[in-house]
C-alpha cells in the first residue's frame, strides 16, 4: 500500500462540504424542548465525567472536533478534516470563523489547551488520552497530535470531548460554574439534581441550527416518573425506556416510541482463573445451555438483537460470525467430558443496572439447571459487585459494554490484554494481545482485519457470554420534528424542532 | 437551667464527634472503591489507583480522619468526589428543596393528623372514629412509592391538575408533600386520639365540664394542651427524619433534595457528601431534641431542669 492509498483508505480525510453551505436564510429558532434524562449530571466539565447523559447535555454547549453519526460515520465538527500522517501522528485542520459564546475565537490554541488539559490532568477522562505524546499548533487553524504508540481510535474518542476556550486555564472552577463553548446552545442555568437550561446560540457556525430557542433538560432517574411527565405533556422526550413500559407509552395519545439497535453488547464475563470455569469446555457448555431467543423474545419482549459477534454491527471490525447455538444435550456432554457433573457457579449482578437483569439471570439459572449446573445469583450493590470482581470472587459477571466512542479499541484493550484484565477477568492470551496492539494503527483496513481475527478467537474461546445486543428505546411527543433515536443513547436536540 | 443547657450542649458536641467518627469509619470499611465508581467500567487499574491517590484515599485511615476533623473545624467538609465541588456547597444547594418539602409535609401532618385525632377521640365509636382509624391504617400501611405513583397517575397524568415531578413552584410541592405526610399523619392521628381519650377520662376534665366550660374550650384549651407533650416528641422526631431527606418520595417526584443526594452519594461512595449530610442531619436531630426538651417546660410548668 502506498502513502496515497493509505491516506485515502484511512477514511478520515473528510471534506468540509459535509456541512451545508449557507443557502437560503435559515429559519429562526422557535419554541422550547424539554427533555427528561435518566441519569443525573454531575459536572459541566466535558473531560471530567463518563456519563452518557452528561455527554448528551454537554454536546449542546460544547462542540467536539468530530461528530459521529447514527450510522457510525465520523464527520467534521470543529475539525474540518483530519488525517493520519503516520501510525503515531494525526493532523487536524480546524474550522475557521467559529467563536465561543463569549465572542472569543475558536482556534488551535483551544485544541492544544483542551487536549493537554485532559492528557496531563487528573480528570476522569485522562486515562483515555494517556497515549498522546504531544499536541502542537501548526498555525492558527491546524493541530498535530503525536502519540506514544499507534492510536487509531483517537478520532472516535474525540467525538466525546468538547473543546474549551484557553481562557479557562487556571480558573476552571469558576469557568465551569458558567461555561462557554462553541456549541449550538449557550449555558443559562443549572439547578443541581433538577434541570439545566440552555438557550440557542444565534451565531452557531452550522446554518439553520439550532431549531429551537430554548432547551431544558430535566434529570428524572425514575422511569415511571419520566414516563408520567411525558404522558402528562410536561416534557417532550425521554430516554432509557424499558421494554415493559413500551405498550403503556404507545397507548398514550401524542406519544411515539422509537427504538434502534444500540452500540451496546451485553457481555457476561467469566473469571478465567477460577477452577469452575477455567476449562473452555465448561464455558462452551454454559453458552450452549442458554437459550438466547427466550431471553430476547419473552423477557425483553423483542427489544434486543441476537448476537453474531462480540462487537455490534456498524463498528469497525464487526463481521457476522453466526448466532451461538442453543443445544442443552451437547452442553451436558461437554460438562461430562470436562468432569464437571456437579458444577455450581456464582453469577454476580450489579443491582438494578440493566433492564430486567434479575429476571434474565433467574431464567439463565433455570436453563443451566436443566444441564446440571447450579447457579448462585448474587445481586449486589454496584460498588460491592465491582469490589468482588476485583477480588475475583465470581464465576460469571452480568455486564454490558456500550461502545461509546463507536469504536471497539477500548473494549479490546481493556478486557483482552493482560494489564487491562488483570483485576477483572484474568484474561491472558499473548496472541490476542499482539493482535490488539497491531489493530491500533489508524489504517481502517488493517484494523478491520486484526479485529476480525481477534473476534474469531474470542468467539471460539468464549471468555464471555454474549447474550444479546441492547436496543435503545426512546419515547417522544409527536410535536417533535426530526428527532433521531441514537444508537449511543444520546439525546441530541440541536437539529430537532417542535410544532 | 443554664448548667443544664451547658451540659446538654457539651453532650451534643460529643454526640456529633461520635457520629462523625462512626460515619467516617463505616464508609471506609464497607466494600466499594470510590475511584472505580467514578471511572467508567473497565478503566485500567493504574487509573483507579491514581484517582484514589488524588482523592486522598491512599493515606492511613487515622491520618484521613485527622485531616477531616481539622477541615470540618474550619467549616470545610472536603470536595465531593462526584461533583468535584465543595461537599458543603453541594449539600446546601439541596437544602431548600428538602426544607420546603419537610415543612410542607409537617404542616399537613399537624393539620390533618391532629384534626383527625381530635375528631376520632371526641366522637369515639361513631363513623368519624372508624373513618379516622381506616385512614390512619391506610396512611401507615400504604408504601410511599405506590402512593406517590398513584397520585402522579391520577392528578398528573389523568386529570392534569398538578405537575408530575420536579421542583419549580408551589404547585410542585403538593403531591410529594401528601405522599410524604401520609405516614406521619397517621401516626399523629393515632397518638392524638389515644392521648386525648386518656385525658378526657381524667378528673379535671369532668371538673371543667361541671363548672360549665364549653366542650370546645374543654377539648382545645385543657385536654389538647396536655395531649401535646407526647405529640411534640413524635413531631420532633418526624421533622428530624423529614429534614434528613425522604429518599423514596424524592426519587419518585424527581425532587432535588438531600435524601436522593445522600443515597446516590452512598451508592457512588462519595464519602465527603455522605459525611456532610449525615453530620448535618445529626446536628439537626440533636438541636431539635434539645429544643423539644426545652419546649416541655413551656407546655408543662411542672417540668423543670436543674
Amino acid at each position: 500500500m502506498n502513502r496515497r492509498q493509505f491516506l485515502i483508505g484511512s477514511g478520515v480525510v473528510v471534506s468540509a462540504s459535509a456541512v451545508r453551505p449557507m443557502a437560503a436564510r435559515a429559519q429562526a429558532p422557535r419554541g422550547q424542548i424539554i427533555a427528561g434524562l435518566s441519569e443525573r449530571m454531575l459536572t459541566l466539565d466535558p473531560a471530567n465525567h463518563y456519563s452518557i447523559s452528561a455527554t448528551s447535555v454537554l454536546r449542546h454547549i460544547y462542540d467536539p472536533l468530530l461528530d459521529v453519526t447514527n450510522d457510525d460515520k465520523f464527520v467534521p465538527a470543529l475539525a474540518e478534516s483530519w488525517r493520519s500522517v503516520n501510525n503515531t501522528t494525526w493532523k487536524f485542520t480546524l474550522r475557521k470563523g467559529v467563536t465561543f459564546h463569549d465572542g472569543t475565537p475558536f482556534n488551535a490554541d483551544s485544541v492544544v489547551y483542551t487536549l493537554k488539559r485532559v492528557k496531563d490532568g487528573k480528570l476522569i477522562k485522562s486515562f483515555v488520552y494517556q497515549d498522546i505524546e504531544e499536541v502542537t499548533k501548526d498555525g492558527d487553524y491546524a493541530v498535530t497530535v503525536t502519540t506514544k504508540r499507534p492510536f487509531g481510535s483517537l478520532p472516535a474518542h474525540l467525538t466525546m470531548l468538547g473543546m474549551l476556550p484557553p481562557i479557562a486555564a487556571g480558573t476552571e472552577d469558576a469557568f465551569f460554574q458558567k461555561p462557554v463553548g462553541t456549541g449550538p446552545f449557550r449555558f443559562v442555568s443549572w439547578t443541581h439534581g433538577d434541570h439545566i437550561e440552555l438557550a440557542a446560540n444565534p451565531k452557531y457556525w452550522k446554518p439553520g441550527v439550532p431549531k429551537v430557542e430554548k432547551v431544558t433538560v430535566r434529570f428524572i432517574t425514575e422511569l415511571s416518573t419520566r414516563a408520567a411527565a411525558l404522558r402528562a405533556g410536561e416534557i417532550h422526550v425521554i430516554d432509557r425506556v424499558s421494554p415493559d413500559m413500551v405498550q403503556t407509552l404507545k397507548g398514550t395519545p401524542g406519544v411515539k416510541v422509537l427504538d434502534t439497535p444500540a452500540v451496546e453488547a451485553q457481555r457476561w464475563h467469566f473469571q478465567l482463573a477460577r477452577d469452575n470455569v477455567k476449562d473452555p469446555r465448561v464455558r462452551k457448555a454454559i453458552s450452549l445451555a442458554i437459550d438466547r431467543n427466550v431471553i430476547i423474545k419473552d423477557l425483553l419482549l423483542g427489544y434486543a438483537r441476537p448476537v453474531v459477534n462480540p462487537v455490534p454491527p456498524g463498528l469497525i471490525g464487526h463481521v457476522n460470525l453466526g448466532q451461538k447455538p442453543y443445544d442443552p444435550e451437547k452442553a451436558k456432554a461437554l460438562l461430562k467430558q470436562a468432569g464437571q457433573s456437579n458444577l455450581t457457579i456464582d453469577f454476580v449482578l450489579m443491582k438494578d443496572l440493566y433492564p430486567k437483569q434479575l429476571e434474565i439471570a433467574q431464567a439463565v439459572a433455570a436453563m443451566l439447571g436443566e444441564v446440571g449446573v447450579k447457579v448462585n445469583i448474587r445481586n449486589l450493590e454496584i460498588a460491592t459487585a465491582r469490589e468482588q470482581r476485583t477480588a475475583g470472587n465470581y464465576d460469571l459477571f452480568f455486564s454490558g459494554w456500550a461502545h461509546m466512542p463507536h469504536d471497539p479499541d477500548w473494549y479490546f484493550g481493556q478486557w483482552f490484554t493482560k494489564a487491562g484484565a488483570e483485576k477483572m477477568t484474568r484474561f491472558n492470551d499473548p496472541k490476542v494481545e499482539q493482535l490488539i496492539a497491531e489493530g491500533r494503527v489508524p489504517d481502517p483496513k488493517v484494523r478491520q482485519q486484526k479485529y476480525e481475527e481477534i473476534e474469531r478467537i474470542l468467539w471460539e474461546d468464549e471468555p464471555e457470554i454474549w447474550p444479546y445486543y441492547s436496543v435503545a428505546i426512546y419515547a417522544v411527543s409527536d410535536k417533535l420534528r426530526n428527532f433521531e433515536a441514537r444508537r449511543d443513547y444520546y439525546v441530541l436536540l440541536s437539529e430537532v424542532g417542535i410544532a | 437551667m443554664r448548667a443544664y443547657l451547658l451540659r446538654r450542649l457539651w453532650q451534643s458536641a460529643l454526640t456529633l464527634v461520635g457520629v462523625s467518627l462512626f460515619v467516617f469509619v463505616i464508609l471506609r470499611v464497607i466494600p466499594g472503591d470510590p475511584a472505580k465508581m467514578l471511572l467508567p467500567e473497565g478503566a485500567p487499574e493504574s487509573a483507579v489507583q491514581e484517582l484514589n491517590r488524588a482523592l486522598g484515599l491512599k493515606e492511613p485511615l487515622w491520618v484521613q480522619y485527622g485531616i477531616f476533623l481539622r477541615s470540618v473545624a474550619r467549616g470545610d467538609f472536603g470536595q465531593s468526589f462526584q461533583y468535584r465541588a465543595p461537599a458543603l456547597r453541594v449539600v446546601v444547594e439541596r437544602a431548600p428543596a428538602t426544607i420546603e418539602l419537610a415543612l410542607c409535609a409537617m404542616l399537613l401532618t399537624v393539620l390533618f393528623g391532629v384534626s383527625i385525632g381530635i375528631l376520632a377521640a371526641v366522637r369515639r365509636g361513631t363513623g368519624y372514629d372508624y373513618a379516622g382509624t381506616v385512614l390512619a391504617v391506610l396512611g401507615q400501611s400504604l408504601p410511599n412509592f405506590w402512593l406517590g405513583i398513584m397520585l402522579i397517575l391520577l392528578f398528573g397524568v389523568s386529570l392534569r391538575w398538578l405537575p408530575t415531578s420536579g421542583f419549580q413552584g408551589w404547585q410542585y410541592l403538593i403531591l410529594p408533600s401528601i405522599t410524604l405526610a401520609a405516614f406521619p399523619t397517621a401516626l399523629v392521628a393515632r397518638l392524638t386520639r389515644s392521648s386525648l381519650l386518656e385525658i378526657l377520662g381524667q378528673e379535671y376534665i369532668r371538673t371543667g365540664r361541671a363548672k360549665g366550660l364549653g366542650e370546645r374550650a374543654v377539648i382545645l384549651r385543657h385536654a389538647l394542651r396536655n395531649a401535646t407533650i407526647p405529640l411534640l416528641t413524635l413531631l420532633g422526631l418526624q421533622i428530624g427524619t423529614l429534614l434528613g431527606g425522604a429518599v423514596i418520595t424524592e426519587s419518585i417526584f424527581a425532587w432535588p433534595g438531600m435524601g436522593k443526594l445522600v443515597v446516590d452519594a452512598i451508592f457512588f461512595r462519595d464519602f465527603p457528601v455522605v459525611q456532610t449530610v449525615l453530620i448535618l442531619s445529626a446536628t439537626i436531630f440533636v438541636a431539635i431534641n434539645l429544643l423539644v426538651d426545652l419546649l416541655y417546660t413551656v407546655l408543662d410548668p411542672r417540668i423543670r431542669y436543674g
